[in-house]
């Protein structure tokens, strides 16, 4: 249960006063008082919350100019919203609302104007072409940010609040008539349904709320893209925006979708096309390079031509480790040196990319530690896994190439089918919002082909994705 | 609402369930068995197979939705429908078996001489339990993945166009040493598996699409195997075909790329994808059937207890020679079954009309 429902309890019908107030919101060193005794007037509220400027010249300025009998004048006017249970009270102010108290009546007035980050372009999802403005930890800027690209009534949203100490609010959004409302249903009920005392961000909130939290691959899409959010909506998806997080949660989601980028869109449909191909390439490749350099070099040597062969012979010749011990060595080390740079200002991180990749990556050759093609086999399959657009899916897949590369250690190739087995096995028992996850490949839809595997043109991809379930699967087509 | 399996994906369940290591063994037989030009005969097995589908479709008709358990059920005792679903649950169980112990111990051949093949039987039954126990519906999700992963390998005989030719399937038909009766019935087996088309009612859509899609499943076997067979006897001479074990996979290892050549044991370990969708499928209808016997047993439990039975029953053969005969034996029940059930449940089903029409 949360505060003010603890208060609701104790005291339910207590009158709203500035002790109280004062009381409650006592060892608040951040917490302002001003007080014009003349007029019997006094003001509560958070400095950090409320914009100065707009304070001085909206709330406080005009008590100055007047007489203790026109304040009750003055607070007539329609921004001072009286205020009747002292549970309102505090939450008014905890959420940047100034508090007026004057005599027996207390008023709450908006002023709430914190200083944010400015709209910037996504450093994860950046594009070549297309708009580059990004989500920002505000959740109204970006509320407005998907607004300014959707100019319908159509366009709803859901205010809900969550986490017992933080009170964060949530805004889910949905297109009506687009949308199919279960999932709205269905999205609203889990992130209601969340217990916990805190919660930061999307990507944490989407663990609280999808089908099944334990599952390495992520179920919803988040995006730090406001065009990619209101494309989202328009293919019938439902979003959800947390105030406080730049990472916007869509849903349901296919396992393929997480392999499309914006400029896919924004370029001519071969360029797109292609581009989506090369991201599916990039996928197949990132499983199976070192797996399959591990299970050649271990069990399956007649498998390489004669010419190839000498030179693997000859650099695997000075390597005093088993295969399977050589790759994991070296696809450690691509991981810290990845993790590395990406916890380093920008300009060490590249020196530790250079550093790490040329330094290490050739000594390591010269000392005898690695075999140069396993080398080349890591990397690329690094550089590979970098190629899918979505930073969690990228980072999930190159964790599941840690148990291919061990199994096919162990069992060569049959290892490595089994464990692509087991990752078909477990991607199909996934859902999101209690749609298949492998939809359109299974499910089959092959009408949604076009947009997933390929980017057609846009005259072919008349109709929404068939994993949003819309009511109104036809995109030109409107209910008014 | 219950999700329904779209008829797109029962043919293809039903052509992952037929497809498998007979698929590499069936130039041989048509040779073996059939002589010269013995793939010609694939034209009557089809014609049996559409006859086996009819009955399935009669079934369908007559029973108007309702799963063949609750036909039975309806009209004949316990005490005979008991034993004869322990018989069906063990007989699938079993078939399932020996079809992944023939994959490790070929795997075996190939690859890891040294290596026990129950440490590889064990690994794919855990990745079979983790199936089976999903459901139908993400069994036939995996398996439309698997069949994508899986059909690719057909576009291979591309490959040999350049070493086929026509002079070596001779004028000659069914000439040679021949055996139609038993080869017959080993041919046929590699039908088998779209009997499991009479478990799948209560699941799919229209009786009308789910035949349809069951014909079209069985069209899909049929026409890979056509595949494989003219260019085996295209490939290869009669007497070459007969000596050979697995005439496919020695076609399979002449692959070279430039990167990469004796590819059959990658390619054969494609073949995993449609054993373990056998494997999965007749563990799936065991379940099933021994859920009649014990309807309050955990699901799980029930896979659970099928697969431990398979992976007892797999130590039994300790050579590849005999886990052949086995699995030739019960391929030879699982005909029976494949036809003597549906013509059990039409029997019955007119048997509950007339009664019905009597009331």
């Amino acid at each position: 249960m949360n505060d003010s429902g603890r208060q609701e309890n104790k005291e339910p019908n207590m009158q709203p006063s500035m002790e109280y107030a004062m009381a409650e919101l006592r060892n608040c060193a951040d917490l302002n008082h001003l007080k014009l005794p003349e007029i019997g007037v006094d003001f509560v509220y958070f400095g950090h919350f409320i914009g100065s400027q707009e304070f001085t010249r909206e709330i406080s300025e005009p008590f100055t100019h007047i007489r203790a009998d026109e304040v009750d004048q003055l607070l007539k006017r329609t921004i001072y919203k009286p205020i009747t249970e002292s549970q309102s009270l505090i939450k008014a102010i905890l959420s940047g609302e100034v508090a007026v108290f004057h005599g027996s009546n207390t008023y709450s007035v908006k002023a709430y104007d914190p200083k944010s980050r400015a709209i910037e372009e996504s450093q994860t999802e950046s594009v070549i072409v297309g708009p580059h403005d990004g989500f920002v930890e505000e959740v109204e800027v970006n509320v407005s940010l998907i607004r300014r690209r959707v100019k319908s009534s159509h366009l709803k949203v859901i205010k809900l609040e969550i986490g017992e100490l933080t009170k964060n609010h949530v805004y889910v959004m949905y297109i009506n008539d687009v949308v199919n409302m279960e999932h709205v249903n269905e999205l609203v009920h889990r992130i209601s349904g969340v217990e916990m005392d805190a919660v930061f961000d999307g990507n944490m909130l989407v663990q609280y709320i999808e089908d099944n939290p334990n599952s390495i691959f992520p179920l919803f899409i988040s995006t730090e893209r406001p065009d990619t959010a209101a494309s989202m909506l328009a293919e019938g998806k439902v979003i959800a925006i947390l105030n406080g997080s730049p990472s916007v949660i869509c849903a349901p989601a296919s396992f393929f979708e997480f392999f499309s980028s914006p400029d896919d869109y924004y370029q001519r449909w071969p360029v797109g096309s292609a581009l989506r191909l090369l991201r599916l390439f990039a996928l197949f490749m990132t499983l199976t390079l070192t797996p399959i350099y591990v299970s050649v070099t271990t069990f399956h040597y007649e498998m390489v031509p004669e010419t190839l062969l000498l030179s693997l012979a000859q650099s695997r010749s000075r390597v005093p480790f088993p295969p399977l011990f050589e790759a994991i060595l070296m696809e450690i080390t691509i991981e810290l040196l990845r993790e590395a740079g990406a916890r380093l200002p920008t300009k060490i991180g590249q020196t530790i990319g250079i550093v790490g990749g040329i330094v290490i990556g050739q000594a390591a050759v010269q000392a005898g530690i690695t075999s140069n093609i396993l080398i080349i086999a890591v990397a690329s399959s690094a550089i590979a896994s970098f190629v899918i657009p979505s930073y969690i899916m990228s980072s999930c897949i190159r964790l599941v190439r840690f148990p291919l590369i061990i199994l096919a250690g162990l069992l060569g190739n049959f290892g490595f089918m089994l464990g692509i087995g087991f990752i078909i096995v477990h991607l199909a028992g996934l859902t999101s919002l209690k749609n298949s996850y492998l939809t359109p490949l299974a499910p089959s839809n092959l009408k949604d082909w076009g947009d997933i595997f390929i980017r057609a043109p846009f005259s072919m991809l008349k109709k929404r994705p068939f994993v949003n379930q819309s009511p109104n699967p036809v995109r030109n087509k409107m209910r008014k | 609402m219950m999700e329904k399996l779209h008829p797109f994906h029962v043919s293809i369940m039903i052509y992952m369930n037929q497809s498998g290591v007979i698929a590499l063994i069936l130039p041989r037989l048509f040779a073996s068995n059939y002589g010269y030009n013995g793939w010609l005969s694939l034209a009557f097995f089809f014609a049996v197979s559409i006859l086996n589908i009819y009955l399935i479709s009669l079934v369908y008709h007559y029973g108007q939705g309702r799963s063949i358990f609750e036909i039975l059920e309806a009209s004949l005792p316990k005490f005979f429908l008991f034993p004869l679903y322990v018989l069906l649950a063990a007989l699938w169980t079993l078939i399932g078996c020996f079809a992944a112990k023939q994959f490790v111990f070929i795997f075996q051949m190939l690859d890891f001489p040294t290596t026990h093949p129950m440490l590889l039987k064990l690994l794919l039954d855990i990745l079979a339990f983790s199936l089976v126990i999903k459901g139908i519906y993400s069994i036939s999700k995996a398996t439309t993945v698997f069949f994508w992963l899986f059909v690719w390998m057909h576009l291979l005989v591309i490959y040999f166009f350049g070493e086929f030719q026509w002079v070596r399937l001779t004028s000659f038909v069914f000439q040679g040493e021949t055996d139609f009766v038993q080869g017959g019935f080993d041919i046929y087996s590699a039908f088998l598996g779209l009997e499991i088309a009479l478990l799948l009612l209560p699941y799919a859509e229209k009786n009308k699409k789910l035949t349809r899609a069951v014909y079209i499943g069985n069209l899909m076997s049929v026409l890979a195997y056509l595949v494989v067979s003219v260019i085996s006897f295209g490939v290869y001479s009669l007497e070459q075909l007969k000596r050979q074990q697995y005439p496919v996979l020695d076609l399979l290892s002449y692959i070279k790329l430039p990167f990469i050549e004796r590819m059959e044991n990658l390619l054969f370990a494609f073949i995993l994808f449609p054993v373990l969708v056998s494997v999965v499928l007749y563990t799936w209808a065991s379940v099933l059937a021994l859920k009649r016997i014990a309807p309050k047993a955990d699901t799980n439990w029930l896979a659970f207890a099928a697969l431990a039975f398979s992976f007892g029953a797999a130590w039994v053969p300790d050579v590849i020679s005999e886990v052949e005969m086995l699995l030739k034996y019960f391929s030879y029940a699982e005909e029976g079954i494949a036809f003597g059930l549906p013509l059990l449940l039409i029997i019955v089903l007119l048997f509950q009309r007339k009664g019905h029409t009597h009331a």
